[in-house]
Parts: C-alpha cells; structure tokens; sequence
C-alpha cells in the first residue's frame, strides 16, 4: 500500500476537462494529483498546498499560461514550473523558460509524459540559452498585455459611467412615469365619481399643474354649433382672468387648440420661440413649449386640453403619452356627464309625459264615474215634477169650504194660485187625469214612486259627494307611532263583519311593529279586505289570507293580502290605482280605494304592489316603516 | 203592449230608466249582467219586443268587462236575429257605441235624458 502522505503533490493547471481527466488517469497512481481550472484559482490553490511540481496550460483565461509561470516563480520560488502547451510555434519553448518555467512539454502528452515529470519532480532544468534577449522578448509582450488590460479596464470605466448615467436618466423617466401614472389615476378616479363637469375640468387643470409643475393648464370645449372653443377650465390667476373674459377660440387652423380639435391630433410646440403670431398669448407671456391634447369620444372632438411650460422642450414623449391618456378619459368623463344631463331631461320629461297621461286618464275616468253616477238624476227629477203637477192638481180639487180649518182653506187656494203662477194648468191636469185608466192613474199618482225617484236622486248626489271623502282623507295630518299592525288588522277584520273563516291571519313570530299613523293604515287595510271580498263574489269558497312578517329589507314590515278569487287581469293591473277606476259597476265602488291606499302608503315611505294571475287570485305587498 | 228588456248593473239607473220606460207605457222586465239578461230573454222571448243593452257590465263570467254589452248583443242575435237591441253608453264612449251598432245594433243611446230614450225605441218599433 503507498502512503499518499509520502507521494509527491502535482498541481495540474487547465481549462480542459478533457485534458485534466486525461493527465489524472496518467499520474493518480503515483502522485496525488491537485486540479484548478484557471489560474486565479490555480495560484490559490498553489499557495494552499506548496506542491512539489506545478503543470501549467499554456493558453487559459483571464492570463496566459506564462504570465502565470511568472506569478507563480514569484510566490514559490522552488517550487518547479512545467507549461504544458499546444503552441507549438518557434519560440514557443523559449518564451515559457523566459517566463520561469524549469521546463515545456509540448502537446498532445504521450507515452513519455510521465517519464518527463518524473524528471522534472526530479530536479531537471532546461536551460535557456540567448536568455537575455527571450527575457526582453517576454518583458515587451507583458508591457503590451499590461497596456491592453489598462486599454479595457478604462474602456469598461467609461461603459460602466454610460451606463450609470442611464440608470440614472431611466430613473428618473419611470419616477415620472409613475407620478404621470399616479396623476392619471387620480383623473381616472374623479371621472367615475364627479359628474359636474366644471368640478371634474377645474380639479384636472389644478392636479396636471401642481403635479407636473406646469406653468399653465386649460380645458376648452366645443360650443353647441361646433365653432368655437370655449374655455372652461384654467389654472390659477390667469386662468380665472381668461374664464372671467369668456375666453374662446375659433374652431380653425389658427391655434393649436383650434387645430387639434380640426385635427383631432395632438399639436406639440416645444419652443414656440419666433412664432409669437401664432402662439402670443396675452395672459401667458411666459409660454416656452405648449401642447393642445383634443378630447375625442367615439371620433367626436368634445374640446381640448391645453398645458404650457415656461420651459423649452417641456415634453417629453411620455408626458405626451401620458397627458393623451388623461385626455381621453376627461374626454370620457365629459360625454358621460353629458349623457346624464340629457338622460336626465329625458327622464324628466318622460315623467311629465306620464304625469300628464295619469292626469288625463285619472280625468276621463273621474269624468265617466260623475257622469254615469249623476245618470238618474234627471229622469228621477222630471218624474218627482210630473208626480207633483198630478198632486197638486189633485190638492186643486178640494173644496176650500171643506177644509178643516181657514189655514188649510188657504193653504189649497195657495195651490192653486201658484200651480196658476208657474205655468200649471190644474184643470188641464185634471181633464188629462180624468182621462186615464184607473190602474194607469194610480200608477202615475204614487207616493211610493214619488219617494223612491226622490231617493234615487239623493243617492246619485251622496255618491258623488262621497269622493270628496275619499280624496281628501289621505290628505289629513299624519300622526306617526308604533302600531302592532297584528292587532290592528285583527281589529279591523273583526269590525267588517264577514262570514267566519273567509279571513286567515297568520304573523310571523318576529314580525316587528310599524311605525305609521294607525288610522290611515287602517284604511289601507280594510279597503284591502274589502277589495278582496268584493273580488270573491263569485267564489265557491272564498278565502282572504293575510301574512306579516319582517321585509327582506329589514327596515320595513311585510303584510300581503291574497284572496283566492278570479285574478286581476294583466290589462287593467296598472289601472287600478288610478283615481274612479273602478271595475264594479253599479255594486257602489268610487274608484278611489286602491288609488286612496297607494296614497297612504306612499306617504309613510312605504310601498305596495300586486302580483295577479288570471285565476290565481290576487296578492296584494304592502311594505310599511318599521318602528325605529 | 211593448215589452222591453233593459239590461244595467248600475242599481239606480236600471230602476230610473226601468220606471221612465213603465210611465211612456212600456213593459219592461230587467236583468243586471249578461247572464241573467240572456236567462231572462230566454224565458220571455216570445214577448220583448227591443233589448236595451248597457255597454260595460259583468260579462257572462261575472267579471267586469268593458264592452261586455256587445257579447250579450251577439248572444241576443243568437237567440232571435231581427230582435232591435239599443246599446247605453256614456257619453265619452261613443265610438264603441257606434262600433256596436255596426255589430248589429239598431242603435246606440246616451245616458242622460231618458225621454230621449222613449223616443228613440219607439221611432225604432214604429209605434
């Protein structure tokens, strides 16, 4: 067994992986072979474990095999130096003995390669003969490296300052970006929320101003007719003095603003010296570069952003970029808020259109109710007259004589003398009655008749009168309070007096109290009831169900009531809240029930729908304030 | 005699027409929806000379419904073809009547002055 303690230490210096295995596989079963695979390490290395021989590759990086030699001679002055080299040029040996080497082994290695370390571990050294001149030779060719290396080293100084610089400058771009980006946002932000557009224009001229340190920022938009640029919007002292001038600008290739919404194109001056014609502008003598940015909605110019720097150059492409960006969507912003504008005159006069249409439908119908209720009134009329002539001229018969007493005697000759001064001729009357039939006679000549054509009349009157009620009642005071509409509704089933088990109430257990005015609410409900009653007329087995409970939306109380009758159908169900519709007929409805409980309802900030099927019956939602 | 029918859901404007049509000599037997005025010409239609239709009433289902006279006058013309039928409307419903009276009807006549009323069914029977 070899001790490897007492084995000589050959530190092989190479690039190639190749020839470090190969020269491993030569020596490792007498030496103890130390690796590096370029120089600097190969030094480290060296100066770590003092080896008994170094091999040395002739061409590696970073320095060649000789600069290396020489390095090495310095640092282990005994250890001996082999290069080991493809440069097989004249000389070659030579240069590698000048720059200390003890020896040159020429590659490829062969079969003697290990006879030649064995020799060299052994003490030999070749010598160099003509030494002085190979020394020069070696000492030029490392002052030329030297001046090479100087050369690079100074050249990477530059670059790495070039570069530097760069850094600095794409720092100081993407910190400007990114306050641009900020700046952006924040437009982008006000956009969504500020639907004033002269709010929206003045905050976007301040923020672009105090951001950027512009000298000046405006927003002109386009006039109705589209030939003018109104200003709207203007930074600082000179702004307001241009907003307070009016300041405006024609729609043409004269200004910049003009142009670039003619153009709808940016228009950029950045050094608008030498064009005072053209760019003069009296309240901004210190413009240096100015841009007009246009404001484009759907290939629309809606206006023009302007921004002015009392700078040369001020714009960079990515305030451009940056500003345009801006731009489109102040420019977004301002259509919006110009659609809302006209949505919201469209709404209201769609509003209008069916106030009006309510109005008028709510007319014609109060028209058609009072005409039709007020229908017997004549007829009964001229009956109770005709009844009156045939009795008083029945009363013309008596014989004064034969009265009880002077009043009555004069009473009958009052009869007669009056009938005499309208136009009542009681002998004619008389002679008409005389004749008639008997049974035709005491047809005509009826008190019963008489007092049922008065009642007829009276009745058509009360009707009509009744709505007065009924449109005003909603109208009173309001006296708000916790009400257990529980109770109330219990109650007020119980007051309308319908057949048993025709009304099913059913409360939730966490059904919270309204807060409303209990007698008004009242009436909501009982004119519900009523409705439903009245709607199951025809129904084998009527059913009114009544259901509480809290609202999916917690601040309100939920009470439906739904009836098992025939539906309402879908044509009148928007008609039925109106005023005198009524689709009762002559069972006495006014019309105002529904019309009156929406009223109520509406007013405690409450609502009410009705969901109906043909045949379904109808469910009637009232939503009413819970108690705070 | 003139016997008429007179078909109304308005209560007191049934009884007002139905005694100013007694008092003018008529006979008049009454209904108040389609159904029961169909049933009672039915049963008397031997004897009625003339219908007079209101133009909204309870249709033959008891619903409400607007022109539900027009399906009682069809069902009337069923039952006997040359009867004279008169439609009742309010007076701001006069294109429906004049729409009834090109469904069959003899004429149509506006509630108010019932005599007009007598008139019009006697210029209508020749009487």
């Amino acid at each position: 067994m070899i001790d490897p303690r007492k084995l000589s230490q050959v530190l092989y210096i190479e690039d190639s992986d190749e020839a470090r295995s190969l020269v491993r596989r030569l020596l490792s079963n007498k030496y103890v072979i130390l690796e590096a695979s370029d120089p600097l390490n190969g030094l480290e290395l060296a100066e770590e474990t003092d080896p008994d021989l170094i091999l040395l590759d002739d061409s590696l990086p970073h320095m060649t095999g000789s600069e290396a030699a020489t390095r090495l001679k310095k640092m282990l002055p005994k250890t001996p130096i082999v290069i080991v080299s493809g440069d097989l040029t004249e000389g070659a040996r030579e240069r590698a003995l000048a720059a200390g080497a003890v020896g040159f082994i020429p590659k490829p290695i062969d079969a003697a390669f290990e006879e030649q370390v064995d020799a060299y571990l052994n003490g030999k050294v070749e010598v160099l003969e003509n030494a002085e001149v190979y020394l020069q030779a070696y000492q030029q060719e490392l002052v030329e490296r030297l001046e090479g290396n100087i050369r690079q080293l100074s050249n990477t100084v530059e670059r790495n300052k070039h570069l530097l610089q760069q850094n600095e400058r794409m720092f100081s771009m993407l910190e400007r970006r990114h306050r641009l980006l900020e700046t952006a946002a924040r437009v982008g932000q006000m956009v969504t929320s500020i639907l004033a557009i002269d709010d929206l224009l003045k905050h976007t001229v301040n923020i672009i101003c105090s951001e950027f340190n512009f000298y000046y920022s405006g927003i002109f938009l386009v006039s109705e007719d589209g030939s003018w640029a109104v200003l709207r919007a203007g930074y600082a002292a000179a702004g307001r003095k241009m907003m307070s001038e009016n300041y405006r600008l024609p729609v043409d290739e004269k200004s910049m603003i003009g142009n670039s919404i003619l153009k709808q194109q940016a228009q950029i001056a950045l050094d608008v010296a030498g064009q005072e014609s053209r760019f003069k502008n009296p309240f901004l003598p210190n413009t240096r570069s100015e841009m007009a940015l246009p404001l484009i909605v759907q290939s629309q110019a809606l206006g023009a952003l302007t921004v002015q720097s009392d700078q040369l150059n001020a714009f960079a492409e990515d305030d451009v970029t940056s500003l345009q960006a801006m731009a489109d969507q102040i420019a977004i912003a301002i259509n919006n808020a110009q659609l809302m504008h006209k949505l919201e005159a469209a709404t209201s006069e769609l509003v209008r259109t069916k106030t009006f249409e309510a109005i008028a439908t709510a007319t014609g119908e109060a028209i058609h109710w009072v005409g039709n209720k007020a229908a017997p009134i004549p007829g009964s009329i001229k009956r109770v007259r005709e009844d009156i002539r045939y009795l008083l001229a029945l009363a013309g018969q008596l014989n004064a004589s034969q009265a009880q007493n002077e009043s009555l005697a004069a009473a009958v000759q009052t009869v007669r003398e009056e009938a005499q001064a309208q136009g009542v001729d009681l002998d004619q009357v008389i002679a008409e009655m005389s004749a008639m039939k008997k049974n035709r006679l005491q047809a005509l000549v009826s008190a019963e008749s008489l007092f049922e054509d008065l009642e007829i009349a009276e009745n058509s009157a009360v009707t009509i009168l009744s709505i007065k009620e009924g449109l005003i009642g909603p109208a009173r005071q309001r006296n708000d309070e916790a009400v257990s509409l529980q109770e109330m509704i219990a109650k007020t089933v119980q007051n309308m007096g319908l057949p048993e088990g025709v009304v099913e109430l059913t409360w939730a257990e966490d059904m919270p109290n309204a807060f409303v005015d209990e007698r008004q609410v009242e009436q909501v409900f009982n004119n519900l009831i009523k409705n439903a009653w009245e709607a199951l007329g025809q129904t084998s087995a009527p059913r009114i169900y009544v259901n509480g409970r809290r609202d999916k939306d917690p601040g309100f109380v939920l009470v439906t009531v739904k009836d098992n009758g025939p539906g309402i159908p879908k044509d009148i169900q928007e008609k039925i809240w109106v005023s005198f519709f009524t689709t009762k007929g002559g069972s006495g409805g006014t019309g105002l029930g529904l019309s009156a409980v929406m009223q109520i309802v509406n007013q405690h900030g409450g609502s009410i729908s009705l969901e109906s099927e043909a045949g379904q019956g109808a469910t009637f939602f009232v939503r009413l304030p819970v108690e705070k | 005699m003139t016997t008429v029918l007179l078909v109304d859901d308005e209560k007191l404007i049934l009884r007002s027409l139905e005694k100013t049509l007694l008092r003018a000599g008529f006979d008049v037997v009454t209904a108040s929806d389609c159904k029961s005025g169909s049933e009672t010409f039915a049963q008397n239609s031997g004897s009625i000379d003339i219908a007079v239709l209101d133009l909204n009433m309870p249709s033959f289902d008891g619903m409400p419904k607007t022109g539900a006279g027009l399906d009682l006058l069809a069902n009337l013309k069923e039952q006997k073809s040359s009867l004279p039928v008169v439609i009742l409307t309010a007076y701001d419903e006069v294109t429906k009547a004049k729409d009834a009276v090109a469904g069959g009807a003899s004429a149509f006549f506006v509630k108010g002055r019932e005599q007009g009323l007598v008139e019009l069914i006697e210029k209508i029977l020749n009487v």
